[in-house]
């Protein structure tokens, strides 16, 4: 018999700090051991999130956000910037720790286990996705689709974003990309080095239908039943008290 | 008259993520550290320690890395994409700003 897992779609399209307050919220409540293991579903519209260690400063050209009216977040999670739009799908595991599935705490190992459904999702839609060390899928050589994760408050906890038909160009805008970090993979610019869904298929698809693929990819990559359900009242609790602590405060988004 | 000096470095881990240090220097000595990137780190939180604890350290190999060893071997921090090496490198690799 199949494990069920929770699937939740909560998301505030228009308020990126309230989606990273929720994203805290479940693993911590799937930690605690009062809420299922859960797989969510979200958007954001036109933002900027920082990975926990990086600097604003650096990372994001604020004057071109200011322009564009991009919102900037930071995750309770390592790893790089990225651009989220509408046409952006992002999508986040919460395991209670000790699952089978990993038995360590060995990051790299969450990365990779828990980028399995991802890409059988994406393969199933006709991408030739692959996972790429560190945390990156990569459809012929381009980054489509970057996670991130970490191991704590008891729970294995995997996020990542999924370029369905995100638009490339005001993302070149908005992250500074440093020039060591472009010079060693022998790309001239960020355009370059990322493609989205779209692209690669040939045709519009929407992220609805990249989300039902990828939920069929998790079933069969883990042997699970995704049951829809919601989040509790206190999941919620906790994430409208992340948010006035944390996530919309610019203390914790711009501060380091 | 203070002799603070910025210095700043941007280290590319082989095959991995991106260092970011700045550290204010005053008579070779670190007096403040900041470390960022697009690496992994577990715990989180464990990165402020690091950066306090090369405070009040003289800028040489030896010492900085002395401080990263230990580091890693009292918080038992786990590293994803950036070794204890690189973390050492990166914060020796600093020099002021163009």
């Amino acid at each position: 018999m199949p494990e069920t897992w929770r699937l939740v779609d909560v998301e505030f399209r228009d308020d990126p700090f309230m989606n990273l307050a929720i994203e805290e919220a479940i693993p911590r409540t799937v930690g605690l051991g009062k809420a299922p293991n859960t797989v969510r579903f979200w958007h954001n519209s036109n933002t900027i999130v920082l990975g926990c260690f990086q600097s604003a400063n650096l990372e994001v050209n604020l004057e071109a956000c200011k322009e564009l009216g991009t919102d900037i977040v930071r995750r309770f999670t390592g790893g790089g910037a990225v651009y989220h739009d509408s046409g952006n799908l992002n999508y986040a595991i919460s395991l209670k720790r000790g699952h089978p599935l990993i038995p360590t705490n060995d990051l790299q190992l969450a990365f990779q286990r828990l980028s399995e459904g991802t890409v059988q999702g994406l393969r199933a839609l006709g991408v030739n996705a692959e996972f790429q060390p560190i945390n990156d899928i990569q459809v012929n050589g381009l980054k489509v689709s970057g996670a991130a994760g970490s191991i704590r408050w008891d729970a294995i906890f995997h996020h990542g974003c999924i370029l369905v038909g995100s638009d490339l160009s005001i993302l070149a805008k908005v992250l500074n990309v440093a020039q060591v970090k472009l010079a060693d993979k022998h790309v001239a610019s960020v355009r370059k080095r990322v493609t989205t869904i779209r692209d690669e298929l040939g045709r519009d698809v929407s992220t609805g239908e990249v989300k039902n693929s990828i939920a069929k990819g998790i079933e069969i990559a883990y042997n699970v039943r995704l049951q829809n359900g919601e989040l509790s009242g206190e999941e919620l609790a906790l994430a409208r008290e992340l948010y006035d602590e944390k996530y919309s405060r610019p203390e914790w988004n711009l501060g380091r | 008259m203070s002799r603070q000096r910025i210095h700043t470095a941007d280290y590319k881990a082989p095959g991995g993520k991106l260092v970011r240090v700045t550290l204010v220097e005053d008579s070779g000595i670190i007096r403040r550290a900041q470390i960022t990137g697009d690496f992994f780190l577990l715990p989180e939180e464990s990165l402020t320690r690091l950066e306090q604890s090369l405070i009040g350290i003289m800028i040489t190999e030896s010492a900085v890395k002395k401080v990263v060893d230990d580091f890693f071997t009292e918080t038992g921090a786990q590293g994803l994409g950036v070794t204890r090496e690189d973390f050492a490198k990166a914060i020796t690799s600093v020099r002021e700003p163009d």
